[in-house]
């Protein structure tokens, strides 16, 4: 009876070390050490998304900004990246006017903005086409991000639009206590059992 | 139940446990490959709308939580005058220490606030310290023109590295990094910061000088203090 308990508490372990990535997010408060109020704010990569597509002889850039975030009309650049492509300037449409004290009148794109940028190959298609973006923006909420350089790949049609998939940190830990959970478990069934083995 | 009917039970429960932790492994794995081969979600042109933070898994919604140091870094960084000043100038005394840049609009709009609060608290030994992470000449024009009496370190790639200490390797502006008396690193707040906000973190260090409260107390009252605000204006 004891052993069973045993392995009902193993088992019960090896859920508790499989927790969602919920639990799993709050840390046990003697792992927390100094707190930061960081997971209020997106990263990057997802408060602003960027993607572009080639449509005849313009590349559309895109960029989706979460809610309540904005990005400078003014700091947004697109630079050709692979050989023998020549870009001109984005040609961006009118952005919202925000006035700043310190420089002056500002305009900022929310949700999302498209831009057109008219380009030229001269390796009849050789090599990939890639162009570097540049953009800066920040949250209504009181912050900023530096501005922010991507290498992307244009595509025909559909664009992907850069998304982060970050591996949870604390799977390994997961992965780990279930596999110590699942050994404990096995060892506490099998004991006092002898193995069988067919002659 | 028997002894044979509980051994069962407790088997089905374990296999149950390996489904599951099964499932969450090729779920993230899934995820993952997603990201690599098709380099995240496809949009149709012209059909995309902005995506809000309930859109993402709790992995992408938030900043990473920065590795924060338990104990003040050793630093040091040019002031106004380019003299070079180590953080431990102001040893034994409560630090804020305020990360920013003139391009950063939130950053500007604290100032007044760090102004008044470098007022309020100097003989309560406090001292407000900047560290502007930006190019020299901007930040001496802007210094000048916002009349910032606090003492402010300057710097770039330098600077970057100083917040990478603190655990900001990607950093963002502002960032508020408060410390005891002892050089104890008590709390990190991002973005900008409001008086309620600051006089609550700067009540609770002053406790924590006067060891009214332990630190691992301290932060827990500044976690909890800065969520009820949190939850109020949410």
């Amino acid at each position: 009876m004891k052993r069973l308990h045993t392995a009902a508490l193993a088992s019960l372990i090896g859920a508790l070390s499989l927790a969602a990535p919920g639990i799993a997010d709050a840390k046990p408060w003697w792992m927390r050490g100094v707190e930061s109020n960081a997971a209020d704010f997106l990263p990057p990569d997802v408060a602003f998304r960027v993607a572009a597509n080639v449509d005849g002889g313009v590349l559309k850039v895109r960029w989706v900004i979460a809610d309540g975030y904005y990005l400078y009309r003014q700091k947004i650049g697109v630079q050709a990246e692979s050989p023998d492509l020549s870009v001109s300037q984005p040609q961006l449409p009118a952005g919202v006017v925000k006035n700043d004290p310190y420089l002056g009148t500002q305009e900022i794109y929310t949700q999302q903005v498209e831009a057109t940028v008219p380009y030229t190959r001269f390796d009849a298609g050789a090599h990939p086409m890639q162009i570097k973006v540049t953009y800066q923006g920040c949250a209504e909420a009181g912050l900023c991000y530096p501005v922010i350089t991507k290498v992307i790949f244009p595509t025909a049609g559909y664009a992907p639009v850069a998304a982060v998939s970050p591996r949870h940190p604390w799977e390994a830990i997961a992965i780990i206590g279930g596999a110590l959970a699942f050994l404990f478990a096995g060892l506490v069934l099998r004991k006092g059992r002898k193995l069988e083995v067919p002659a | 139940m028997n002894q044979t009917g509980l051994r069962l039970v407790g088997a089905a429960l374990v296999v149950l446990v390996g489904i599951w932790a099964g499932f969450r492994v090729y779920s993230s794995r899934a995820q993952q490959v997603h990201g690599e081969h098709a380099q995240g979600v496809r949009v149709a042109a012209g059909e995309a709308s902005a995506p809000a933070p309930h859109d993402y898994t709790p992995e992408e919604s938030a900043l990473p939580p920065p590795a924060i140091p338990s104990t003040l870094p050793a630093f040091s960084l040019n002031d106004l005058h380019g003299k070079p000043t180590p953080i431990s100038a102001w040893a034994g005394k409560s630090l804020m220490i305020n990360f920013w840049a003139t391009w950063c609009a939130p950053c500007r709009q604290e100032i007044p606030l760090l102004k008044s609060v470098a007022t309020d608290w100097a003989g309560r030994g406090l001292e407000v310290v900047g560290i502007a992470v930006d190019h020299r000449d901007a930040v001496l024009q802007f210094a000048g023109q916002f009349k910032i009496d606090y003492p402010l370190l300057i710097g770039e790639q330098d600077a970057l590295d100083v917040a990478a200490k603190f655990g900001m390797q990607s950093a963002v502006f502002p960032f508020t990094v408060f410390t005891d008396r002892r050089g104890q690193v008590v709390t990190l707040f991002v973005g900008q910061m409001h008086r309620p906000q600051a006089d609550l973190i700067l009540s609770v260090v002053q406790e924590l000088n006067e060891d009214k409260v332990q630190l691992a107390d301290a932060r827990k009252a500044i976690s909890a203090g800065l969520g009820a605000m949190a939850d109020k204006s949410g």
